[in-house]
């Protein structure tokens, strides 16, 4: 069922995902496009995301975003305040991250490995950092044991601040401590996005694709061909898997494996090796005496692709 | 003493099914035919076949199945018999001088339509390769059934002449082989005719499905109950059922289907490799861009760059309750209808795998209705004439192939 | 030609004579092609022939000896892969 209408403000709006949104022309939404997109959030009970571009948005439209009940994302540096700060590369990290901020931070492999330990600023003062990871698709068996060790050194930091009297969440470390079932991102199912051609799409990155295909519009009404793929019934991998962590992108499902239900294997590693490192910190917190209210046990698992498994099913 | 071995059906279910599409060329038009982009100009060069073996010879570890079947498809296979004989050969010596465990259980197949299986180099090339061949011949039944759709490209002439010509000859060779037979709409009325042709000719196994696209007039699937019911009575009065078997009937079709216990997919498709005259690997010959009206060829790697696993991914997770409609699932005869992966990425309404064609829904139905009265007409005829129990003991089955 | 069941083998020992069949055959018609100017192939294929061979007969020998099948002058066995029967097929004694 539908919950979330993500409204792309403009064509340049910032990217807070996989996808990305570098290099396009900038192309507000125009504000008739805009009205629409809110009045049909409103009338479907929908919770609104508006994604800003770097710059200032006219005038009319940051009227009519104030109109609605919603969260604001932002690119870093964006004039007025955010709800949800995006931050793309380690040096766009801000020098004092906001007490109680949440932050989205875009990074590659490469980047968070050789320069994890400056996440700690953020930490100690955000409420919330979500991690993701630009380069995910093309996550080698090479790059596991150097993301565990990135994520035990991360947890360490949480554990202290945890200790400290804070709880600050890292998605790729907490939130599988604390999901009781799968969490994904919901594109197609539970979102949708409105771009600023006034055209649904399954989410901004389906928009951004050079065979942008759109999936109803505001007046139209959402139109998604095989709606039932983008559900978690319909994922034979992932209806079974317990990385309730995992994104599920069903974009980059669609650029790895040519189907939007089924991921690729290096979305399942990864997911999987954050999974194995929440399961430790569980337990660092456990034997620092630190109780999380409504935490599960996580198992250990014997494997990091629940596709090697699947005889056994 | 000597010693003699029987080995017919072969290693069926266990193989490895590798598909050379060797050319896009035949010499026929058929008017069913599902390959939309057959031309003259796309043949395999010797390289490209070379590096495909190469490459799938080198990844044996990856493809651990007990045995392979090296199938030669087109167009018409036969029209590239130096280049297979070629592919063969370097096959042979490859999997022996690299000690592949296929070394020890291959075989080479084709599906012909027949019209040059006499000609000498295709018999050097059966006489080289005899022990390792399965080869079936495609013939649709009487002459005014095969010609209404097998006909040659250019004049429309029908091909049934040139066909039957052979099958004394293939007959000799394999005696136990089967043909196979594709229904349409327009074959529907020839169906009982087609069949006992065939068994007058000597085929003694006729594998025999309706196409899966969605071609079937109101009122097919009536018409085709109605020959289905006639074969049956011809079937079981001439005593047919003793020798002779047909796809059509089986015990094992028309019951409600678990989607827990009964969830595996019918199709073999990612489980099985093609490769093109491009080198472009594909999880089945019914992706590649000949095959496909709607939608753009699915290839999952080439001979160069090797396969994308993650391309597969969706093939060997997929299974019929994910892919299937709702009343597909609650089908109180699901057992035994069949689908194609290929037919069902093209109809499908976006580019995905996992939507199931029903075009064939209706068809399969009658199937079902026929299928219950042959059953119940023949084992009432058994027991009545108290043969049931040697029948059961040496009945014939059928492949159920059908594609 | 008449032939009768004189035998049932498991099907770890059908698989067993079934690779060797098959391989048997296999290099049958790879020495079609193999030339002797080929040196090493040729001497790898020569030598798997007279092992496989060998390991065919005795094959053979030891299920006779372990089932203590029937046999006659002029007959033959047969062996179905399928059901995992064997036949004693022709000869005087039948």
């Amino acid at each position: 069922m539908l919950q979330y209408l993500v409204i792309l403000l403009d064509d340049a709006a910032a990217s807070f995902c996989h996808y990305s949104s570098a290099g396009r022309a900038p192309r507000p939404m125009p504000a008739d496009v805009l009205r629409r997109g809110i009045r049909f959030a409103m009338t479907e009970n929908l919770n609104v995301q508006f994604v800003y571009p770097a710059g200032e948005v006219p005038a009319d439209v940051a009227a009519l975003v104030e109109s609605v009940d919603h969260v604001k994302i932002k690119p870093v540096g964006a004039p007025g305040p955010a709800d949800v700060t995006v931050v793309d590369g380690f040096d766009g990290l801000p020098a004092e991250p906001a007490e109680g901020a949440t932050y989205v931070l875009r990074t590659d492999r490469a980047a968070l490995f050789a320069r994890r330990g400056e996440l700690a600023p953020v930490l100690a003062r955000a409420a919330r950092l979500n991690l993701v990871l630009t380069d995910v698709e093309r996550f080698a068996d090479a790059d596991v044991a150097a993301y565990a060790e990135t994520l035990d050194e991360l947890a360490g930091l949480i554990a202290g601040q945890y200790a400290a009297g804070r709880a600050p969440q890292l998605n790729v470390l907490n939130d599988r401590l604390l999901l009781t079932q799968m969490n994904s991102c919901g594109a197609g199912e539970t979102s949708l996005t409105l771009a600023p051609d006034g055209r649904f799409y399954v989410c901004p990155a389906f928009y951004l694709a050079p065979d942008a295909t759109p999936v109803g519009s505001p007046d139209e009404g959402p139109a998604v061909p095989n709606a039932q793929l983008y559900r978690l019934d319909h994922a034979p991998l992932c209806r079974r898997c317990d990385a309730w962590q995992c994104r599920r992108c069903v974009w980059l499902n669609r650029q790895t494996t040519l189907e939007v239900n089924t991921p690729g294997r290096e979305q399942c590693v990864a997911a999987h090796v954050e999974r194995e490192a929440s399961r430790r910190l569980a337990l660092r917190l456990r034997e620092a005496g630190i109780m999380l209210p409504g935490a599960q046990e996580i198992k250990k698992l014997d494997y990091l692709d629940p596709f090697d498994v699947r005889e056994t099913w | 003493m000597s010693i003699k071995e029987n080995d017919k059906g072969w290693q069926s279910g266990m193989a490895k099914n590798i598909t050379f599409i060797v050319t896009k060329d035949c010499q026929l038009a058929c008017k069913y035919c599902y390959l939309v982009g057959k031309n003259t100009m796309e043949r395999m060069p010797w390289e490209v076949a070379r590096q495909a073996i190469d490459y799938i010879l080198d990844h044996e570890a990856e493809m651990k199945e007990e045995s392979v079947v090296w199938d030669f498809i087109g167009g018409e296979p036969f029209l590239e018999i130096d280049l297979i004989d070629r592919i063969c050969d370097y096959l042979k010596t490859e999997m022996f001088r690299r000690g592949h465990h296929w070394f020890n259980s291959y075989r080479f197949s084709f599906s012909t339509n027949g019209i040059n299986y006499h000609e000498e180099k295709v018999q050097r090339f059966i006489e080289k390769n005899r022990s390792h061949l399965s080869i079936g011949i495609t013939i649709d039944g009487t002459e005014r059934k095969h010609d209404l759709n097998r006909v040659y490209k250019g004049s429309g002439r029908g091909s049934y002449q040139d066909v039957v010509r052979n099958i004394p000859l293939w007959l000799s060779q394999f005696p136990d082989a089967g043909t196979k037979v594709t229904i349409s709409s327009a074959d529907i009325p020839y169906i009982k005719e087609s069949v006992l042709h065939l068994y007058s000719l000597g085929i003694r196994e006729v594998n025999i499905n309706c196409v899966f696209e969605d071609v079937w007039q109101e009122g097919d699937d009536r018409l085709f109950e109605q020959q289905l019911m006639e074969l049956a009575d011809a079937i079981i009065d001439g005593g047919l059922y003793e020798d002779y078997a047909c796809s059509f009937f089986s015990e094992r079709l028309g019951k409600p289907l678990d989607c827990v216990a009964q969830n595996q997919n019918w199709c073999g498709a990612g489980r099985m490799l093609a490769v093109d005259a491009e080198g472009n690997f594909y999880p089945c010959t019914r992706f590649a861009q000949y095959s496909l009206r709607e939608k753009p060829a699915l290839i999952i790697g080439n001979v160069r760059d090797g396969i994308d696993h993650n391309r597969l991914r969706p093939f060997l997770t997929l299974d019929r309750c994910t892919q299937s409609p709702r009343k597909c699932i609650d089908c109180e005869v699901a057992e035994g209808c069949a689908w194609c992966q290929g037919e069902n990425y093209d109809a499908a309404a976006t580019p995905t795998i996992f939507q199931r064609s029903t075009a064939i829904c209706l068809m399969h139905k009658a199937r079902v209705r026929a299928n219950n009265y042959y059953w119940n007409r023949l084992f009432r005829k058994l027991e009545l004439e108290d043969a049931r129990e040697a029948y059961e003991k040496r009945k014939k089955e059928t492949k159920n192939v059908t594609c | 030609m008449v032939k009768k069941l004189i035998g049932q083998i498991t099907a770890g020992e059908r698989d067993e004579i079934q690779r060797l069949y098959e391989r048997r055959n296999g290099l049958n018609e790879l020495a079609q092609i193999v030339t002797a100017d080929n040196d090493a192939l040729y001497e790898k294929l020569v030598a798997d022939m007279g092992d496989t061979t060998t390991r065919f007969q005795a094959w053979w020998d030891k299920m006779a000896q372990k089932y203590a099948w029937e046999s006659c002058e002029g007959g033959h066995w047969e062996i179905n892969f399928d059901t995992c029967e064997i036949y004693l097929v022709g000869g005087d004694a039948l």
